[in-house]
């Protein structure tokens, strides 16, 4: 049921093809299409790099998703969360070690989420409340870094950024971890229901003697611990930190949890269809970095493709209505 | 009654103004010499443009996320198009600009979407568009030619060509908020959609012209800076929406539409402008300028909130019952 | 002027008008009646442009014309003051009286606006109130008025009041009678819409009565009495849905002394026995929902004491109410009744998250034994578990509103309106349902416009005129007449 998303009676009846078939299908497609025109598309060295980049926007894009289901529409401040986390966590280290380190960086993430989810739930504007806290976060992230590179120089975060266990990256074992854990705490966890039926009507929810503020704060603190999970990655593979990590990155888990299909309304989808979206926007970037096209080229495609998927979706549903 | 309310409201906003230009003013002799003065007017362009137009989409109960890469995206233009002068230059990227912005007005309107989703992917998108236009290059006025964009330089006191362009233009917006009906249109729209769709508004109307006068105000400022400048990168003007937005909504601007004042707009942006002068001014680093920012920002609207739930939770207990008639019986 | 003919128009399932016929002559004052739910908002809204008719003509001045929204209405001569308010409140009032008028000129100022909207506020009696005052200070009456002003400036050849008086005083709807007798004097065609007798006597010339999505011939006032006009109203219903009434009732559960709030002007006592239904009997604005709201804790208690099972209650929040065992369900299902993108079973869990769930994680066991549970008590079929609640039709959708309450096991049921936009067969099913958890100790009190409902399902009465309780009175020593009485025309009552 977390799946299927339309509400049509006809739909109900009929069993309309959910839309993660559609973004599988995408993904095949645009697989085998690179595949065929660029031949240094389906390398192994090629492919680790798609997996590593699909699974660094997929945690925060799942983080994302949370955000999304709980009727929030989405966060601009994941990248600028980013960098912020990343220089906490490569200082931390530095001074405290790596695991103090690494309860450091969550112990940061969830308060910033915490202050965005209770600010949002008192504003009550999502976009505006998150664009402005980005700036906090790239300026806090400036002031703690002195603006400069800070590097670390840990074995364990070594091994934890470019470890590849079984043949698979650290950062994609994470990535379906998180994926499978997010989809069981959506599907059955208690908070997960409260989250979907916030995002699904909140008014009623409010009638119904739930807590929408708690679905709210909930939703951001599990973006931010998915962002956190990406910094720590991020600093660990490149044993550096620096105030402008990630920048311009937000669009791309956006673009993930929209061309997967979630719902903006809010109430409706899986974590696992923002996971499949990472996944088709990382082949994407990746097929365009490897045929030469410009950052300009890439950013319109991305843009366009977010504009397409939200205008389509939207007038899905509207007719279905 | 509540008239007077709103212009208290305003006296507020303008005593917060105050209060920060005199924090700043007291160590900084910049804040009160003329040059000074003029530096901070000139730095004032480039936000207020698109703090006004971005007032408009809000005041709609609409937003215009796109602004920053659509200034960006018509800077470039501008440049490109100098050749054919510095102000047929101008007027022809305005009117490009403005016809986009109709054009994201109508769809808008036409798909029903949330206007603030659907910028966010314009936003990227008109980002793209510059990138792609420019070649990723920066965009520079021949150098033999750079005498041709003196004119913006000009100045009369402490007034420049551009600030007074500012002022020309907020005061047309004034006029045209206040006066006309397509104008009131807008305000009708963002106070109360259904209700304004039940008493026979064209919504289509105000939301196509709030948002192509958003998008030809970006559209000017982008190409009045990068003219003045002799040059245009394609990535500039990232923090513009962030700073327009936060002056709309420190200047007494409603994020739920139907409310606020052109007035109010010039006094959150010099808010913001005295503040993040002043820190630039006594040394600070450029990130501390756009944490000040966003810090302003977020307690200006959580406070606002807290305030207007407060008031509200106090109106309804205030309301009392009329008095007792018994039933004619 | 005016010939509405064949007009339909259902909503899903629900047939709401069925080939209404409607003739209005220039000059006259045409009053529509009916029960609530006999069509008469929907046929206006219709000629208004604000919803579209399925089938069916209208001409004007005997020319066809279409209207697909407000703006073609408003071209071809029709003005309309709508039962929701359409006034902005951010704007001033004069403004609001302009608003939508594009005769006005491009250029406005607030002065000239002004000006010439005081002629028509003084029309209504709005003298003393400044145009340029925003809206959001006035009182809803006042916005009322300002409504009808704005009627009076647009040049209307017809004009449509829906329930104009609902929320006014008495002084206040002098001003409307006069104001509606100008506008015919002028030429203009009529429509009034109202539950109130004494209006449609002193104002109308003829009346169109529809009942049940259907209409009747036109009758002239003048060969009306107040008991045949209720009678034309009523109809005779055959349909026999109504379930027994109480067998035993224990204890008082639910007291209220002396309490008023906002939408009640004079204070309310009144006292509920366990496994009692209790019907509020009135229209819109009489007050009968505000009493509902205040034991949801939803709408502050401005004076007075409530009790619940003998202790002092008093609410702030519905958590708060809930936690009490006291359920609320209010008349508006699609804003805050269901969750219509999510499963049935979803639905029926949500006030009741912790019984089906162990270790703060959901059991399907658990859920689906609740689910099943709630289906069965409440005679929801097994097959529609699968299903989103929004593609369920308006009578299961209520049944699941309703039904998933049973879920915290409640004391009190409080229901806005039980049966709204519900067909014929499944009204009969939730009176029965309701019953029999009346019957197990369930207090349930309602409100509602229906005056078949009130008297079927009710054991007690309490009747509400114009934010006053009239009296409260068994439901076996009443008619459908004198409750109708009590509710539109309570003068003729004592």
């Amino acid at each position: 049921m977390s799946i299927m998303t339309d509400v049509s009676p006809s739909a109900a009846r009929r069993r309309s093809v959910p839309r993660f078939v559609w973004v599988i299908a995408a993904i095949v497609a645009l697989y085998l299409v690179a595949g065929v025109i660029t031949p240094s598309f389906a390398t192994f060295d090629n492919m680790l790099v798609i997996v590593r980049a699909a699974s660094i926007t997929g945690i925060v894009a799942i983080g994302m998703s949370y955000v999304t289901i709980s009727g929030n529409l989405f966060a601009l401040s994941a990248a600028a969360l980013g960098a912020f986390l990343a220089v906490i966590f490569a200082l931390a280290v530095g001074h405290l070690g790596f695991a103090a380190g690494l309860a450091a960086t969550l112990l940061v993430a969830i308060l910033a989420g915490m202050a965005q989810g209770l600010s949002i739930s008192v504003v009550g504007n999502p976009i505006i409340t998150t664009l402005a806290f980005s700036t906090v976060f790239r300026g806090l992230a400036a002031l703690f870094s002195g603006n400069s590179i800070v590097r670390i120089d840990s074995d364990i975060a070594l091994a934890l950024g470019t470890g590849r266990p079984l043949g698979v990256p650290t950062q994609s074992w994470a990535f379906i971890a998180l994926a499978l854990v997010s989809w069981a705490l959506i599907r059955r966890a208690r908070l997960g229901r409260l989250l979907v039926l916030s995002g699904a009507n909140p008014q009623t929810a409010i009638a119904s003697g739930l807590n929408v503020r708690l679905a709210t704060v909930v939703a951001f603190v599990a973006l931010s611990v998915g962002v956190a999970i990406m910094a720590v990655f991020t600093v660990s593979q490149f044993s550096q930190a620096k105030a402008d990590l990630f920048a311009g990155y937000d669009f791309d888990y956006i673009a993930a949890v929209l061309v997967g299909g979630i719902a903006l309304r809010g109430g409706q989808g899986s974590p696992l269809q923002a996971a499949l979206g990472a996944i088709l926007i990382a082949l994407l970037q990746n097929f365009m970095l490897l045929n030469g096209f410009t950052a300009g080229l890439r950013m319109t495609v991305v843009g366009g493709l977010v504009l397409l998927a939200t205008g389509a979706f939207h007038l899905l549903q509207r007719r279905l209505r | 009654m509540k008239v007077s309310s709103r212009s208290a409201d305003l006296l507020g906003r303008l005593g917060l103004m105050l209060i920060v230009y005199l924090v700043f003013a007291l160590h900084l002799p910049s804040y009160y010499s003329p040059a000074g003065v003029a530096a901070l007017l000139d730095s004032a362009v480039l936000s207020g443009l698109v703090a006004l137009g971005v007032a408009l989409t809000m005041i709609a109960g609409e937003m215009d996320l796109s602004v920053g890469s659509l200034a960006a995206l018509a800077g470039i233009l501008a440049v490109k198009l100098f050749p054919i002068g510095v102000f047929p230059s101008i007027i022809v990227v305005v009117l490009v600009c403005a016809a986009i912005g109709a054009l994201q007005g109508w769809l808008i309107h036409r798909i029903g979407i949330n206007s603030m989703i659907f910028t966010v992917g314009t936003l990227i998108a008109f980002r793209g568009i510059a990138l792609l236009v420019s070649g990723e290059k920066t965009q520079l006025v021949p150098l033999e030619d750079i005498a041709a964009t003196d004119i913006l330089i000009g100045k009369f006191g402490i007034f420049s060509v551009l600030s007074l362009a500012l002022f020309a233009a907020a005061a047309l917006i004034f006029a045209f908020t206040r006066w006309t009906l397509w104008g009131r249109e807008i305000f009708a729209i963002g106070g109360g959609r259904s209700e304004s769709r039940a008493a026979g508004v064209p919504i289509r109307r105000p939301i196509m012209i709030a948002f192509a006068l958003s998008a030809a105000l970006a559209g000017l400022a982008g190409a009045l800076l990068s003219l003045k400048a002799g040059s245009a990168s394609p990535l500039s003007y990232d923090s513009l929406l962030l700073e327009a937005v936060a002056a709309c909504l420190i200047g007494g601007i409603s994020l739920k539409g139907g409310k606020g004042s052109i007035v109010g707009v010039l006094i959150g942006l010099f808010c913001i402008r005295f503040l993040v002068t002043g820190i630039a001014a006594l040394g600070a680093p450029f990130w501390a300028q756009s944490l000040a920012t966003g810090l302003l920002l977020i307690i200006v609207i959580v406070a606002e909130a807290i305030f207007a739930a407060a008031a509200g939770r106090f109106r309804l207990a205030m309301r009392r019952p009329a008095p007792i008639i018994k039933v004619p019986a | 002027m005016l010939r509405m003919t064949n007009i339909s128009k259902r909503y899903g399932a629900t047939e709401v008008l069925r080939e209404v016929a409607l003739e209005v002559r220039s000059g006259e004052v045409m009053a529509l009646m009916g029960e609530n739910g006999a069509g008469k908002s929907t046929l206006v809204k219709i000629l208004a442009g604000i919803e579209p008719a399925d089938a069916g003509t209208i001409e004007i001045a005997g020319e066809p014309v279409t209207i697909r929204s407000p703006r073609h209405s408003q071209a071809a001569g029709v003005a309309y003051v709508a039962q929701e308010l359409s006034i902005v409140e951010s704007l001033s009032v004069a403004e609001n009286v302009f608003l939508g008028d594009t005769d006005a000129g491009l250029f406005r100022s607030p002065r000239s606006l002004s000006t010439k909207a005081r002629p028509f506020l003084l029309k209504v009696g709005l003298e003393q109130v400044d145009p340029l005052e925003l809206a959001e200070n006035l009182s809803v009456a006042e916005r009322q008025l300002v409504e009808i002003a704005r009627l009076l400036s647009r040049k209307a050849r017809i004009a449509i009041l829906d329930e104009p008086t609902a929320a006014l005083s008495d002084a206040e709807i002098l001003r409307v009678k006069g104001a509606v007798r100008t506008l015919a004097d002028n030429g203009c065609a009529v429509i009034y819409v109202t539950h109130r007798m004494a209006e449609v006597f002193e104002l109308s010339t003829r009346v169109t009565v529809l009942r049940n999505g259907r209409s009747f011939p036109s009758i002239e006032t003048a060969s009306l009495t107040v008991d045949t006009l209720i009678e034309h109203m009523l109809g005779r219903k055959l349909e026999q849905m109504f379930p027994a009434r109480a067998t035993r009732m224990g204890e008082s559960v639910v007291e209220l002394d002396q309490c008023i709030g906002h939408g009640l002007l004079a204070p309310i006592s009144l006292s509920v026995r366990r496994g009692e239904i209790l019907a509020l009997a009135g229209q819109v604005g009489s007050g009968a929902n505000a009493v509902l709201r205040m034991l949801a804790g939803v709408l502050p208690v401005a004076s007075g004491t409530m009790k619940l099972r003998g202790a002092a209650f008093a609410p702030h929040s519905i958590a708060d109410s809930i936690a009490a065992k006291v359920a609320y369900c209010s008349d508006d299902r699609k804003r805050d009744g269901i969750f219509a993108v999510r499963s049935v079973p979803e639905n029926l869990s949500a006030p009741a998250l912790d019984r089906v769930s162990r270790l703060q994680m959901i059991s399907p066991v658990m859920e689906s034994r609740h689910t099943r549970g709630i289906a069965e008590l409440f005679g929801i079929d097994l097959a529609y578990l699968t299903r989103l609640a929004g593609n369920l039709s308006g009578g299961n959708q209520q049944k699941v509103a309703l039904g998933k309450w049973l879920g915290i096991e409640p004391d009190v049921l409080l229901v806005e309106e039980p049966t709204r936009g519900v067909d014929v067969g499944a009204r009969a099913e939730i009176y029965r349902h309701l019953r029999s958890l009346a019957e197990r100790g369930l207090t349930v009190i309602f409100a509602s416009s229906d005056t078949q409902e009130v008297l079927g399902l009710a054991d007690q009465i309490a009747t509400f005129y114009h934010g006053r309780m009239v009296r409260v009175v068994s439901a076996e020593s009443s008619t459908p007449e004198s409750i109708v009485r009590d509710v539109i025309h309570p003068t003729l009552a004592a």
